[in-house]
């Protein structure tokens, strides 16, 4: 271990021990670029034929209805994606790197570990954000299209039908209000922030993981028991009538796993929810809060480990 | 084993910081409370895991279509079934509420009414299980939303057209009043029925005698209509009568005499 900590400051020449942005970014784009050429992006043609079905259902349903229908499921999409995204993706990328001896070839240069995994997270955020923009891209130009056209055939119908202005006003706004808005970026934020708490945890199980598989399991596991934890604990404390021993394993449970329905307040927003800033604020907080933790915690397990 | 100690200490800093976020974030509605227990007992397999998985407003919309699905194959027991599991996942929509009072109160009463399979009696029972049903759904509606104009106007209209109750349907059209998002006619709706509703003609009188001096465009022949008979039922006297002609007496003396209604329509 001290040979190693010797070998490691000899390589970085005793002088580079401040964390680069550099070298960070070089990493990041590394890991942007083999993930682009795992053809990554071609789902944005599935969820845009997705939601150019969804938006042609036609049900019997009013205008406002179907835009909301189509923002929940365009929505839903881009959450699924995300999270599924950071769990597959962080869980492959480091067992990639040994199975292809790159981590060999980077940790050989001066490179400290943190930087790379912050580089590797950092790739696998910039994919994501990629990827929401163009969904959210392929999403506006939709609900647009499709708020226009509901709009349209409302304000028509109602002028014809000789309804007084201020009704006809009231009809168009109903239909105005679930199409596109300012506050749907915030939404686009919200699953980018809950994606990047989950790539950190990831990151942090694929470091002491002896495979990808392992990691992706664990991972979704994790991120599935982590969504019902609060829906689980509340049913079983309520079962328990009030039992000593369940609600202190219950603090246990809590204290051990992430809360990952905390992070899906883009639901809120989507059904047209205000706002409140200092919350967006301090989830943003909380999740780089996670994300720094779960980032230290791998370097701990990642900066013993011999390769 | 410092992983581990790491990990506790991270959770028992973060578990307070978490409860407060989950509040607050609760009490703005950006976030979902659990859903009921009965929910979630009803939830099929998938539909369970894709809940527990973070999917809720995917599964709602998938249920959704299930609702529709039942709809147009005239299966209202298991639509409302399906309707009291999306309003379980996503309370706050409002439009799930509408839609769920519209389709039992409205499209499943209508069924029965005209089922060719159903006897007179049994069609009279299903009517009356499918109206107070959907009467229940409008109750549990306002309750989550106590300020929704779209669902009491649902409920309005069963009082209305299903049940025939005019006293009801004044009630909560009045109710729609000054309420955000109440359309333009719900005051003069609401007296429209108040005139019909025994022991209250005389305040449906004086609330449409307002709006009828408040505007020329309130001149509605509804309103001239349920003023004229009022009139007569309150006698008021003649000189206190507003000028304008019932439009319905109009009709009725052109249908007597045989003469063309404008346009030369004539009237059987």
């Amino acid at each position: 271990m001290a040979t190693d900590d010797a070998t490691q400051a000899q390589q970085l020449g005793g002088r580079n021990w401040m964390i680069s942005g550099s070298r960070i970014w070089t990493i990041a784009r590394g890991t942007l670029t083999q993930l682009i050429r795992m053809k990554t992006f071609y789902f944005l043609i599935a969820i845009a034929f997705l939601l150019v079905i969804v938006g042609n259902l036609n049900l019997q349903a009013s205008a406002a209805s179907q835009l909301s229908m189509i923002k929940k499921v365009s929505f839903g999409t881009m959450d699924l994606f995300a999270w599924l995204f950071a769990i597959v993706a962080t869980a492959v990328l480091i067992p990639r790197d040994i199975e292809d001896r790159t981590l060999y070839t980077i940790l050989s240069k001066p490179v400290l570990r943190i930087e790379y995994l912050l580089g590797k997270l950092v790739g696998v955020l910039l994919v994501i954000a990629i990827a929401l923009i163009g969904m959210f891209i392929v999403f506006s130009l939709i609900i647009h299209a499709r708020t226009v056209a509901f709009a349209g055939a409302e304000l028509e119908y109602l002028k014809g039908a000789g309804k007084p202005a201020a009704d006809i006003q009231l009809e168009v706004n109903a239909i105005t209000s679930q199409g596109l808005r300012p506050a749907l970026g915030i939404a686009v934020l919200a699953i980018f922030l809950k994606s990047a708490v989950v790539a950190s945890v990831t990151i942090f199980l694929s470091t002491f993981a002896s495979s990808s598989l392992f990691s992706i399991i664990i991972g979704m596991i994790l991120y599935l028991v982590g969504n019902a934890r609060e829906m689980a604990m509340s049913f079983w404390e309520y079962e328990s009538d009030g039992s000593m021993a369940v609600a202190l394993i219950s603090k246990v449970f809590k204290i051990l796993i992430p809360d990952y329905q905390l992070f899906s307040f883009a639901e809120g927003i989507v059904l047209g929810e205000k706002i409140l800033p200092h919350l967006v604020w301090s989830m943003a907080g909380m999740s780089i809060f996670y994300a720094g933790f779960f980032i230290a915690l791998a370097l701990l397990v990642f900066y013993d480990k011999e390769f | 084993m410092s992983v581990l100690i790491a990990l506790v200490i991270f959770g028992m800093i973060r578990t307070p910081l978490e409860s407060t976020l989950r509040t607050q974030l609760v009490d703005s509605h950006l976030l979902s409370e659990p859903p009921a227990r009965d929910t979630f007992m009803k939830l099929g397999q998938s539909t369970l895991m894709g809940t527990l998985g973070g999917l809720r407003p995917l599964v709602a919309v998938y249920l959704g279509l299930k609702a529709h699905n039942h709809f147009s194959y005239t299966e209202w027991d298991e639509l409302d079934t399906t309707y009291g599991l999306i309003t379980g996942l996503e309370p706050r929509e409002e439009d799930h509420w509408v839609h769920w009072i519209w389709h039992i109160g409205i499209n499943a009463t209508a069924n029965v009414q005209t089922s060719r399979n159903l006897t007179p009696r049994q069609r009279e029972t299903e009517f009356n299980r499918y109206i107070q049903r959907a009467i229940q759904i409008g109750d549990d509606a306002l309750k989550e939303h106590p300020r929704s104009a779209d669902i009491r106007l649902q409920i309005a209209e069963l009082y209305r057209e299903k049940l025939k109750d005019p006293c009801e349907a004044s009630r909560l059209y009045g109710e729609m009043i000054g309420l955000p998002d109440s359309l333009s006619y719900v005051e003069r709706f609401h007296y429209y029925f108040m005139a019909d509703c025994p022991g209250r003609e005389k305040d449906a009188y004086e609330g449409l005698m307002r709006l009828y001096k408040e505007s020329e465009n309130n001149h509605l022949p509804t309103l001239i209509v349920k003023i004229k008979k009022l009139e007569v039922l309150l006698k008021i006297p003649i000189h206190q009568w507003i000028p304008d002609q019932d439009p319905d007496e109009l009709i009725r003396r052109q249908r007597r005499s045989g003469e063309p209604l404008p346009g030369g329509i004539r009237l059987p």
